[in-house]
């Protein structure tokens, strides 16, 4: 098979789109209804046998069942299912793979199409088949280019190596998204280096969702040998769903607000764990975390922010800001060419603007401004507020705990109402020209007129066995200004293109700090690894989504090029598949990386892998990983386990907010098995709790 | 909403099982996408309608890329587990939760496993196990149908409350006087009475045992006998339940099912063939039928209510059972027995397993299907070009035996003997004359054919026969046996109805909650709990288990739970550990039952400790979270230490 030809390790070993409603008939051909089949060289009656006979048994059992069908094993693979109206999208992998990390891979997939391009079926009416094939083809590609094993259980956010890094510079990148986002317009923002996450102010699945195009763009040039040694700028419409945008769009008092019902949440809904609604860095347990939330950490308690906020400098020109946007956006009422913007979706942006009635972005932007004034949130006019002490108010939020939990629910009601509202606004804008007049709720009701048609006018039992209706999404933007590696990245409101002075001036707060940062994080080279510890870890922490192994995850070795572990090889490989998706790349590209995977090659059989195809220990430490986190997403109640084979005992551990996996090596002597209390394996805990603290991960 | 069914790949159903939820739940969906049909068809017609879908799915995935489907979960986590064996696909379904795929699986083991004890060697042919498992007659499918229910409802409710089922050990009743003097009674008083006695008709009691409920008071083997495995002693345990229902569980089925069962219908043996019906029935412990419909509809459609008017089966009919049996003529996993199943008091059974005359038949039927398999697979391998220093086909020897098998045959079926002589001749022809194609892949199809053919001659002989020309042990002899073992017992039956202290193969406070019993637990919501706690320890242990691990740990909520599993010898040094098997996901249940993991286990550890004779222990505790792992794992070593003392009287 043409899977074996290629370089990278695809966990993914089928993955496909079907739309039900192209396939009615007795006569229809199934491969009508295929929208798209990967991997794309499968051969068409094998495509046909697969998505036919998947969709068909899944349309069975949900009649059956009254629901849709989630996940279906075959013997020797397994396929997470998301059915959506009439879509049906099925994931396939190794058995071997947790349930809730491959269903975590498949709505992270749609959930990126549906970033990139909209609402699907929309996306399938107005482009042709093959140019999303593209997509979808480059969204998998991602998916499966994480480094190691342990990715394929945890898909975590890549992050630069922060022990590597001077925190100022972590602090300087949270300043530059805190100074972009005085432009109302800029809802939060992210920067990222060499494909890899320095700061964000996003939840953790709007920052992958980000990073994907970044890393794309990255990987493009390192595989052309190109450093982009000019700063650009390039804007792209981007779809966020409603609660997204809500999330974005809530003011910052809602964090610590958020923070105090974290436990409750995170207790009643396991599943939604890394959603939006717990993410909170600033109470999230783990130091090592500091990378991550450096924005929101910094807008709310960061001491260090606020001394440099304090000092004043960065004030006076986001009050002006506030003050000059209102009158431009008056002004700008009518729309303004967009940038150029990158890519094929040039006409769609245009044509939010034609939506865009007059004084919508006004309206946008003050009834933003008035949001924050209702909650009482220290808001922009107010450097006296903003810069005040942010420790102390925090602790009286503290105190009024009580207070702020019984005022939440109404808060957030009347968030979600103005929000609601502007949403509709904006979808009305988003859906009037694609689909000329179907309303506001246009891309529900479709949806709805389809499950008329199927259901025949019948009201079957089994109605959510179709599958629940994507949410309407939002139009957005995003901006992102390219320093070589570093990039910054902003979803910004639509409008924003259109406002050449917000556009302005975002760029010109930006440029000379993007350049220093950029050159700082050039010149930190990739720390050397510390001497083995005798011991393997993985920690993940569910509420930012990222993971810290025993291997730290180095930066890539973007501009030496330096082929350095078997790391940076699993990461060669990636690009190369994506060069296979994507065939459309120019030859020279594809001669650099044949080089590069020679290079690879070479260094991966010298050195002794840490990962991946590693020892027998580093396999039974993924295997009881990928154990014990199914376990645990299965037990609410489950805290802590030891699991033991002949060869080497794990210890994981979890909590709302972190899961920490610890294997001693060298630890199993001769044992029977009989229960022992001198057993090394139960003083894993122990161990782990004080081996794992210089890591900065606290088990206490 | 439970549902448990087996259809052919001609999408025949072939077995069928669901509780009352599901079932109506079929019948709303019916209703709806049926509204115009006239009168509801059967509802053996509506659920395999309404499966058909997946099993024709399933055969076309084989077909096209070998491979199945094993499971479906949907989003309200119902989940749908498939196993195919040979050509019956078996489907378990549950949509509130309370199980598990890997109970659903292990129900489906669990389901085979008693048609194996059912049919025997027929299970071995998926059509006649087909013509078997659905007989054209409507009142016999009911019967067969409706005894292989209430066997299954057996089980669920065993499962759900016993313990020995959980995790599937034979549980003994230590009182090491009272035991030694039954298994001396049984010895020397009753089987030596009946294998005297001229009533016995040419059977000949091999085993006889005591049951307490679930629980082993006694068990005796004659001499000659093989060893009774533990898989078959549960599935006969079982059996007797199902017969003779404990009164905490009836209790338990008429609260937990009111619904589902007419509790009057409950006590109603069930009908089961006498004389004249070409029955399928092998046999009498089907008097339980609980899973009746009450949906007037479907009595009228499954003309049910015409079956309970036939009359009660004679008590004293065997049940023909197929159990495993390895003796100096050689091997045999599924061999004939009569099993008589006789109540002392309520509670308190007597069986006896009797040889029935005849039965070398089976071993050597059983022997040529293997001969055969295995040269169907060696020529299917390709047998002409391999130069590999394979054992020569034992082609002479199969051929010398078959023939001399053939001639003292003596089946009164004269159609089916001169079946196999054509076929028989037909291979030989094939094989061993110098014109023909001799020994290659033409022989395929003569193989297949043959054993068709052998499977029939052991349908003819073991399956259909037992309950025609009925032979059993006189009904005088059986009272005469029951009596003397209540003389015996009597004074000991209310001691042993309440002393409930168990050990045996397995250590355990008594878990079996219910609201008639005070266990050592106590009762009540607390109690409850634990149990459910148990319950899904032993579950996770197994699982872990699969997957390689010998030792677990969980900090689970409140509590702290451990699991230890080790090898000793017999002197009760502790052996190292070895890393057990992997097991994939769709591998049959660890457990003992349908499958005894532990016996394969044990083999496999024995390669690794030649010549020794190894055993394997297992521990399971249940600690306070607050308690210091440390102190944990002192009581756990402490346990480990004590626990198997008192176990070392003989069971077997």
């Amino acid at each position: 098979m043409a899977e074996a030809a290629t370089p990278d390790p695809r966990w993914c070993c089928y993955f496909f789109l079907y739309d039900g409603s192209k396939v009615k008939e007795e006569g229809d051909p199934t491969s009508a209804g295929i929208c798209y089949f990967y991997p794309t060289e499968t051969a068409a009656d094998q495509q046909d046998l697969l998505c036919g006979q998947l969709a068909g048994v899944c349309r069975c059992v949900s009649e059956l069942s009254c629901s849709p069908v989630r996940l279906l094993r075959l013997r020797r693979r397994k396929f997470a299912v998301c059915t959506r109206g009439d879509f049906l999208w099925a994931l396939g992998c190794a058995v071997d793979i947790p349930d809730i990390s491959i269903h975590g891979f498949l709505e992270q997939l749609i959930g990126l199409f549906c970033f990139y391009n909209g609402p699907v079926r929309e996306s399938y009416q107005l482009r042709s088949k093959e140019e999303l094939a593209a997509q979808w083809g480059k969204y998998l590609s991602h998916l499966q280019g994480g480094a190691t094993e342990l990715h394929h259980i945890f898909s975590s956010l890549r992050t630069i190596d922060s022990t590597h890094i001077d925190p100022l510079l972590l602090l300087k990148a949270a300043l530059i998204l805190q100074a972009c986002q005085r432009c109302p317009l800029v809802l939060a923002g992210c920067i990222l280096y060499c494909g890899r996450v320095v700061s964000t102010q996003m939840p953790p699945d709007l920052t992958a969702k980000v990073l994907v195009h970044e890393t794309e763009a990255y990987s493009q040039d390192l595989a052309n040998g190109v450093t982009p040694t000019e700063s650009n700028v390039t804007s792209i419409p981007v779809f966020l769903t409603p609660s997204e945008l809500h999330a974005l769009r809530c003011p910052p008092v809602d964090w610590a607000c958020r923070s105090h019902c974290l436990p409750l949440q995170a207790n009643h809904t396991k599943k939604s764990r890394l959603s939006r609604e717990h993410y909170d860095p600033c109470f999230s347990p783990s130091p090592s975390l500091s990378v991550f939330g450096d924005a929101p950490f910094s807008q709310d308690h960061s001491g260090s922010c606020d001394q440099v906020l304090a000092n004043g400098t960065l004030q006076p020109s986001m009050q002006e800001r506030s003050g000059a946007q209102e009158q431009d956006e008056e002004i700008l009422g009518a729309p303004l060419p967009a940038p150029p913007l990158k890519g094929e979706n040039g006409e769609d942006c245009e044509s939010h603007d034609n939506g865009h009635q007059g004084g919508g972005g006004d309206s946008d932007g003050s009834k933003r401004q008035d949001g924050c004034g209702e909650q009482g949130q220290p808001a922009n006019e107010e450097p006296g507020n903003q810069t005040g002490p942010q420790g102390p108010r925090q602790r009286s939020d503290e105190e009024q705990l009580e207070k702020i939990d019984r005022q939440e629910p109404n808060d957030n009601k009347g968030g979600s109402e103005e929000d609601g509202g502007r949403k509709g606004e904006e979808m009305g804008r988003n859906t009037e020209h694609r689909l000329s007049g179907t309303g506001v709720r246009g891309v529900c009701s479709e949806e709805s007129q389809n499950n008329e048609r199927i259901q025949g006018g019948k009201t079957p039992p089994y109605t959510p066995a179709l599958g629940a209706l994507p949410p309407p999404l939002v139009a957005m933007a995003l901006y992102q200004h390219r320093v070589r590696g570093l990039v910054l990245a902003l979803l910004v409101e639509p409008n924003f293109q259109s406002d050449a002075a917000a556009m302005e001036e975002v760029h010109y707060s930006s440029l000379a700090s993007l350049n220093g940062l950029e050159a700082h994080l050039r010149s930190t080279t990739a720390g050397t690894p510390g001497p083995p510890g005798g011991y393997t870890f993985a920690h993940h922490d569910c509420l930012q989504n990222t993971l810290t192994s025993e291997n730290p995850v180095r930066p890539l070795a973007c501009v030496t090029m330096r082929v350095s572990s078997r790391l940076t090889v699993t990461c060669a490989a990636a690009a190369v598949s994506r060069v296979a998706c994507a065939l459309r790349r120019p030859r020279a590209l594809t001669s650099a990386l044949t080089s590069l995977i020679a290079a690879a090659a070479r260094v991966s059989a010298r050195s002794q892998p840490v990962w991946g195809a590693g020892g027998p220990l580093e396999r039974s430490f993924v295997r009881a990983t990928s154990l014990l986190h199914s376990h645990f997403s299965q037990a609410v109640t489950l805290q802590e386990a030891i699991v033991r084979n002949a060869g080497s005992a794990v210890y994981g551990t979890r909590s709302t907010a972190q899961e920490t996996y610890f294997l001693q090596q060298g630890a199993t002597v001769r044992n029977s098995g009989v229960p022992n209390p001198q057993d090394s394996a139960f003083s894993l805990p122990s161990k782990a709790r004080h081996r794992l603290l210089k890591h900065g991960v606290n088990l206490l | 909403m439970k549902c448990l069914l087996v259809a052919s790949e001609s999408v025949d159903l072939l077995f069928y099982w669901t509780d009352r939820e599901f079932e109506q739940n079929l019948q709303e969906q019916y209703g709806v996408t049926h509204e115009e049909g006239h009168k509801p068809p059967a509802f053996e017609d509506r659920i395999s309608t309404q499966f058909a879908p997946i099993i024709i799915s399933c055969s076309s995935m084989i077909d096209k890329i070998d491979d199945c489907y094993t499971s479906f979960t949907t989003e309200n986590n119902h989940i749908y587990v498939l196993h195919q064996f040979d050509e019956c696909l078996y489907i378990a379904v549950n949509g509130d939760g309370d199980e598990k795929d890997e109970d659903l699986r292990r129900k489906i083991y669990v389901m085979k496993k008693l048609m194996e004890v059912h049919f025997g060697v027929v299970t071995l042919s998926s059509t006649h196990l087909r013509k078997e498992l659905r007989p054209q007659d409507t009142d016999q499918r009911n019967r067969l149908w409706k005894k292989l229910q209430g066997l299954l409802g057996t089980y669920n409710q065993l499962r759900e409350q016993d313990q020995s089922f959980l995790v599937e050990a034979v549980e003994r009743l230590i009182h090491p006087t009272l035991c030694e003097q039954c298994i001396e009674f049984l010895e020397r008083r009753l089987v030596h009475q009946i294998n005297n006695s001229v009533e016995r008709a040419g059977e000949e009691v091999l085993h006889a045992f005591i049951l307490v409920h679930t629980k082993l008071l006694a068990f005796y083997s004659s001499r000659n006998a093989s060893t009774l495995t533990s898989s078959d002693l549960l599935a006969l345990i079982l059996m007797v339940q199902n017969r003779y229902p404990s009164s905490e569980l009836e209790d338990q089925l008429s609260e937990h099912e009111e619904n589902t069962l007419v509790p009057e219908v409950f006590y109603t043996p069930e009908p089961s063939p006498t004389s004249g019906a070409s029955g399928a029935s092998s046999g009498e412990e089907s008097q339980t039928p609980i899973f009746q419909f009450v949906d007037p509809d479907i009595q009228m459609a499954e003309d049910s209510l015409h079956t309970l008017e036939v009359p009660p089966p004679d008590p004293a009919n065997p049940s023909r059972v197929f159990l495993e049996a390895t003796i100096k003529e050689g091997f045999c996993p599924m061999m004939p027995h009569n099993m008589y199943s006789l109540q002392l008091w309520p509670g308190i059974t007597l069986v006896l397993l009797t040889k029935i005359p005849n039965s070398q038949v089976a071993i050597s039927v059983y022997y040529f299907l293997d001969t055969l398999a295995s040269l169907e697979k060696r020529l299917s391998e390709g047998v002409e070009g391999s130069s590999a220093p394979r054992s020569p086909l034992p082609l002479h020897d199969l051929r010398s035996k078959m023939d001399k098998f053939i001639r003292a045959l003596s089946v009164s079926d004269a159609q089916l003997v001169s079946q196999l002589q054509s076929t028989w001749a037909e291979f030989k022809h094939k094989a061993f004359s110098r014109g023909g194609p001799g020994v290659s892949k033409e022989l395929l199809p003569c193989c297949r054919n043959m054993k068709m053919q052998l499977c029939g001659l052991f349908r003819q002989c073991f399956v259909l026969k037992s309950t025609e020309n009925l032979q059993r042990l006189a009904p005088s002899l059986q009272e005469r046996s029951l009596a003397l073992v209540q003389e015996k017992l009597v004074d000991w039956k209310d001691f042993l109805l309440v002393k409930n202290r168990t050990a045996g193969q397995m250590i355990a406070p008594s878990f079996n909650v219910t609201d008639h019993s005070t266990s050592e637990l106590g009762k009540g919501p607390l109690a409850h709990f634990i149990k459910s706690k148990v319950w899904s320890l032993v579950g996770t242990a197994r699982h872990y288990m699969q997957k390689g691990y010998s030792t677990a740990t969980f900090r689970d909520g409140d509590y702290y739970f451990c699991y230890f599993l080790w090898f000793e010898n017999e002197t009760g040094y502790k052996l190292d550990v070895i890393d057990l098997p992997l097991l994939p996901d769709d591998s049959a249940p660890i457990g003992m039952l349908a499958w005894d993991y532990y016996r394969k286990l044990l083999r496999y550890y024995s390669k690794y400790h030649n010549g020794e004779v190894v055993k394997c222990y297992e521990l399971l505790t249940m600690h306070l979270g607050v308690i210091p792992s440390d102190y944990v794992l002192q009581h756990c070593c402490q346990l480990a230490r004590k626990l198997w003392e008192p176990s070392r009287i003989p069971l077997l």
